[in-house]
């Protein structure tokens, strides 16, 4: 069983992160901040995840804001099965 | 990424193991936190501060220290934070609320310790948390016997501090108190270099008296009939309340009202409008500790108080602003902590009256009492408080739990059997 797919975005530093969150807000744009998914990087820190539709709007803000530096945008799909509790 | 090994290292944490817990972290908030439908957009200061758990705020104590000032790292709601603040030093209240450090604290505590005890002295002697690294000294208290030994394990690696709490609430343990908050601020002086005046003291006490507001505030928005915010997630803001820089976090805290109060004028809640709203009380909850809420959150119960130090004990009541001396905070002081009502008491009777007012203040449906195993003082308090609300007709369950997830189907049926019961009173 699979859930929808959720994308994140990674950032070099927290700086960044925070950021591209006032943006999202600006054009209305649904995230959350999110602990970075281990399977997509082991250091510990945000990243913000959003919908995988709104992947090419991120996108679009991310090249107009040049300063506004990431480790680019991971799709992952999410499985259904949960890993600690079985409920 | 935001690389910390730097950070961590110069704090000499062991980063193999420590990378262990970092590996954990992620997928165990995403299940609990981020899988919750409608939650208030600010959460995600919350959510920024976990996900950073280890990192931002430990960065920022870093340089505080540079810059001279020192960090305190406390356990117990009885230490007043009031002191360390009015010496420009910063409080950490230190967490332990996972198994994760059980192998490195059964090293140097007995095993039928409390997991929050046992996790306490893994995290210190296994170098695996760097707040209890950041600290440049402890403040312990007598509440419990297991803490009371502790100090001594940890005496052996770090400076201490060990405020004797009396008890009883006679006229004398007042006085002790008292005594108690006068030889604290002196360490605290002798450890920063800072002096405690009485107008730093009343400084540190609005500013904190501040942060408890506007928990107040938050709680306050639980009580309407649909909550706006799950418990878990207030259960989160309470544990980052503990160390986080105190004026942030009333600013975000009061961000994060200013929304629910918005939802509520909306009639917008997050539970289904017939889950029976649950009181829990009974032993703290350290970060990650998020485990009974989870299980009650998505077994059909709505938490919607904690008469806990992870809940209301920590900032129901303010301290009082009029002291103008030193004795008047001291005095001041020892009345306002001494209010609070932990089971290492006896007796403690006034708690049984906290958890009534508390469960008709926000029409709980239910109590479910939470114990750690080997906490002597709660489990034993049980009889007397099930007693006490036998007498109200107020429906209670005692969970004894510890941070192992091995239990949680078996607690979630015994609480599904609860609910039914409660629902169809």
């Amino acid at each position: 069983m699979e859930k929808e797919s959720k994308s994140f975005v990674l950032f070099p530093s927290h700086m960044h992160g925070l950021s591209l969150e006032k943006k999202l807000k600006e054009n209305k744009i649904k995230y959350a901040i999110s602990p970075t998914p281990r399977e997509l990087s082991s250091c510990c820190g945000i990243s913000i995840m959003i919908s995988s539709a709104d992947v090419e709007a991120v996108e679009k803000i991310l090249y107009e804001n040049p300063g506004i530096k990431t480790d680019g945008i991971h799709t992952i799909r999410q499985q259904a099965k949960k890993r600690f509790f079985d409920f | 990424m935001a690389d910390y090994k730097e950070l961590w290292t110069s704090l000499d944490i062991d980063l193999e193991k420590h990378d262990q817990l970092c590996a954990v972290l992620p997928e165990f908030y995403g299940e609990i936190y981020m899988q919750q439908e409608n939650r208030p957009e600010a959460m995600n200061y919350y959510n920024f501060v976990v996900s950073e758990i280890h990192g931002y705020r430990v960065q920022e104590l870093a340089d505080m220290r540079k810059d001279g000032r020192k960090v305190v790292g406390t356990f117990c709601v009885y230490v007043p934070d009031e002191i360390i603040v009015a010496a420009n030093a910063a409080s950490v209240g230190l967490c332990a609320g996972s198994e994760f450090w059980h192998p490195d604290g059964e090293k140097v505590v007995p095993r039928n310790t409390c997991p929050l005890v046992k996790a306490a002295a893994g995290a210190l002697v296994g170098n695996t948390c760097p707040y209890f690294k950041s600290c440049d000294m402890l403040v312990g208290e007598t509440t419990c016997d297991a803490k009371k030994k502790l100090w001594e394990t940890f005496a052996e690696y770090t400076p201490i501090h060990v405020m004797n709490l009396s008890s009883m609430k006679r006229e004398q343990d007042y006085i002790n108190w008292q005594g108690e908050i006068k030889l604290f601020k002196e360490r605290m002086e002798e450890l920063t270099g800072v002096e405690v005046t009485a107008e730093k003291l009343s400084e540190s006490t609005k500013l904190l008296n501040d942060k408890r507001r506007a928990l107040q505030r938050l709680y306050e928005t639980r009580k309407v009939a649909n909550p706006p915010i799950s418990g878990k997630d207030a259960l989160l803001v309470t544990q980052i309340a503990f160390y986080d820089d105190p004026a942030r976090f009333t600013q975000m805290t009061n961000q994060l009202c200013d929304e629910l109060e918005k939802r509520i004028e909306n009639g917008e809640g997050v539970f289904d409008k017939k889950a029976p709203r649950i009181l829990i009380t009974g032993t703290p909850m350290a970060i990650p500790n998020w485990k009974l809420h989870h299980v009650i959150e998505t077994s059909g119960g709505a938490v919607v108080a904690e008469e806990t130090c992870t809940g209301v004990k920590y900032f129901q009541n303010l301290v009082d602003e009029s002291a103008a001396t030193l004795e008047d905070h001291y005095n001041i002081l020892a009345d306002r902590y001494l209010k609070t009502n932990c089971a290492c008491f006896t007796p403690n009777t006034s708690r049984i009256d906290d958890i009534i007012r508390l469960y008709k203040d926000y029409a709980a449906d239910g109590v479910v009492y939470y114990t750690l195993p080997f906490c002597t003082t709660y489990a034993a308090e049980f009889k007397a408080v099930k007693d006490a609300l036998a007498k109200e007709n107020i429906p209670v369950i005692n969970i004894e739990s510890d941070y192992g997830l091995e239990d949680a189907g078996q607690i979630k049926t015994r609480l599904e059997a609860f609910f039914e019961m409660i629902s169809n009173k």
